[in-house]
């Protein structure tokens, strides 16, 4: 549409877009600030902007008992990481094939996060740590799998069972999930499984499954049907022309269906809250101190939130692009 | 693709959904059908519809009930038009476009628990919020049953505005060329140009964000629980903060799963228009 050319206007959009934005962060920047806040600092009547920071909330969230000599092991961890993140990014250019180097990086990414409790005494926090991450990664790992399959045969599949299905997922994609959640808590409490990260997975599949094969399957729709079909007449079979022809062409799909079951899975406290005791996730860990009005609490509570966005916010930032694409491809039906 | 390969390639997804989706649908309209709390939840006592009968008779479900249809009325329009303001905005400069939009994505994907819970603290006593509010405005906020529902209604605001945002931001950049070309030639205002291209070509992005928005606010969980501390004093349980309560917190196993028998009944009642329109979408195309 036609841009205005009042530079007056220009300047007040941009102040516009300046306070939403501050908007947007503020709360997020305050609880930095709150996390590295002494007590007394944080529980000020007057808010302090300016005050002598302190490590000690994430020391208290972390670790139980803390070691007179922590400071090389914190910062071995953090070089690690880095190194980590470094290889990754540039497996390109390491003369190794590339699913290898990813392996061994997450490898003994798993590896120093199962070592690390026996070097230092951590803290639950870390084991719901461990939780979010092994609930996440199987939630993604299960859900694409299946989800991929199925988006690729409704895609392709014109029929109408295919429609079928996908108006009846449509359906319970609204689903409150209350209403499925409580069954399973039931079921749970009868065979065993409450309290597992398998129920929890399972439940967080099927949660999302019917968004997941909507979104894939749009992205499939895009694909012209002639390239499997060269594959197929080279003498592959359907299954072989999907994994070595269509996956490699649809990971920007992929990428970005992945990033909302993430969010979906890591961000979810109701099915956590209900079908764990004690093997909790991070949602649910927190969830601890929003009662409470022990003074001491609103820097843990701090600490604690800001740990807890932070990998999310550095995945999200990192694959923004795939996010805002799928936002904006309105795919995200239902 | 044969029915066959179809078959092979569906099946997974579909069990899944049979299994951990349409069966606790069903389990939870028999489960209903019973009296459980977890001291006898291995020897359930079949009541028949009586569950049903209390839920309906039951005051705070319709007080919950009222609030949540509230609380969709008040932000979903809010959300729509706020996000549409800011997307017009967006639309009309180049420069720090990435940065606008980065920020506004962190409220949206942060975890619902730990964003409410700083929002929250906002307002807090000692919050720069709430210590703003009473400088400029000498307004001293108290959590109470008037604030506490402003606060998860601005809350839902905060966090779904990007959303809205980014998609209608898109839909504007995909405004057909020509009609604007003819309206800048032969004159036509700005908002004339709103009015008449933009609107109608976005109008099936409004419905896509009412939809989601209204299935969203429908089942809002993670904000009530953090700001109201779960105390009931602040008067704004959503349907299922209400339902989780009877639940969790009084035990009553059956009666709950009575009660989301009964609201996945009333979304879908809101939903059936929509649901018809895709299957006649698909239809089409298959």
């Amino acid at each position: 549409m036609t841009r205005t050319e009042n530079p007056l206007a220009r300047f007040l959009i941009y102040i516009a877009l300046a306070l939403f934005t501050v908007y947007n962060i503020l709360p997020f920047a305050w609880t930095i600030m709150s996390s590295i806040k002494l007590p007394k600092d944080a529980n000020a009547r007057i808010p302090r902007f300016t005050f002598s920071p302190t490590g000690e909330n994430y020391a208290e969230l972390w670790l139980n008992m803390r070691p007179e000599d922590f400071a090389p092991y914190g910062l071995a961890l953090v070089v690690f990481i880095f190194l980590l993140g470094v290889v990754g990014f540039s497996a390109n250019r390491i003369p190794a094939p590339n699913s290898l180097i990813y392996m061994g990086c997450i490898l003994a990414g798993v590896l120093v996060a199962v070592a690390l409790p026996e070097v230092v005494n951590t803290a639950e926090f870390y084991d719901y740590l461990i939780n979010s991450v092994i609930v996440t990664i199987g939630t993604l790992c299960v859900s694409l799998t299946i989800g991929a399959l199925a988006g690729y045969g409704l895609a392709r599949f014109r029929h109408v069972v295919s429609v079928y299905i996908l108006v009846i997922a449509l359906a319970f994609r609204s689903l409150p999930s209350l209403a499925l959640v409580l069954p399973f808590y039931y079921l749970g409490q009868l065979s065993g499984l409450y309290d597992t990260h398998i129920l929890l997975i399972f439940c967080l599949v099927a949660v999302n499954q019917p968004f997941t094969i909507w979104m894939l399957r749009s992205f499939f729709m895009e694909i012209p049907i002639e390239i499997e079909e060269a594959a197929m007449i080279d003498g592959a079979g359907r299954l072989r022309s999907f994994i070595s022809v269509i996956v490699p062409i649809m990971w920007p799909g992929i990428i970005t269906t992945g990033l909302f079951t993430l969010l979906l899975a890591y961000n979810d406290f109701l099915l956590a809250r209900i079908l764990t005791q004690i093997n909790w996730t991070l949602p649910v860990g927190i969830a601890q101190w929003t009662g409470g009005e022990d003074p001491g609490h609103v820097t843990l509570a701090a600490a604690a939130s800001v740990s807890t966005t932070l990998p999310i916010l550095v995945v999200i930032i990192f694959f923004q692009k795939y996010l805002i694409r799928g936002l904006a491809s309105g795919a995200v039906k239902g | 693709m044969t029915k066959g390969t179809f078959t092979f390639f569906v099946a997974p997804s579909v069990f899944i959904m049979l299994a951990l989706m349409t069966l606790p649908l069903l389990a939870s309209i028999i489960l209903g059908m019973h009296y459980i709390t977890f001291r006898n939840l291995d020897e359930p006592l079949w009541v028949g519809f009586q569950n049903y009968q209390q839920v309906l008779e039951d005051p705070e479900f319709w007080d919950s009930l009222e609030f949540t249809l509230l609380f969709i009325a008040a932000t979903v329009p809010l959300r729509i038009a706020l996000g549409l303001m800011f997307a017009l905005l967006l639309d009309q400069i180049r420069r720090f476009r990435g940065v606008f939009i980065a920020a506004a994505l962190v409220p949206f994907v942060m975890t619902p628990v730990v964003g409410t819970l700083i929002f929250r603290d906002m307002f807090d006593r000692g919050g720069p919020y709430w210590y703003w509010m009473q400088q400029l405005f000498e307004y001293r906020l108290f959590m109470n049953s008037t604030t506490v529902p402003l606060l998860i209604i601005f809350h839902s605001i905060w966090t779904a505005t990007p959303f809205a945002m980014i998609v209608l931001f898109a839909g504007l950049q995909t405004l057909p060329q020509e009609s604007l070309e003819a309206a800048r030639v032969d004159g036509a205002s700005w908002l004339r140009q709103l009015w008449h291209i933009a609107i109608p070509h976005l109008r099936s992005l409004f419905v896509f964000i009412a939809l989601i928005s209204i299935m969203d606010a429908y089942r809002v969980f993670d904000s009530v629980f953090v700001l109201t501390r779960q105390n009931p004093i602040f008067d704004a349980e959503t349907i299922m903060y209400y339902n989780f309560q009877v639940a969790m917190n009084f035990g009553r196993l059956g009666k709950a799963n009575a009660m989301s028998v009964l609201t996945v009944i009333g979304i879908f009642v809101v939903l059936i228009p929509f649901l018809a329109m895709t299957y006649r979408e698909q239809m089409e195309e298959a």
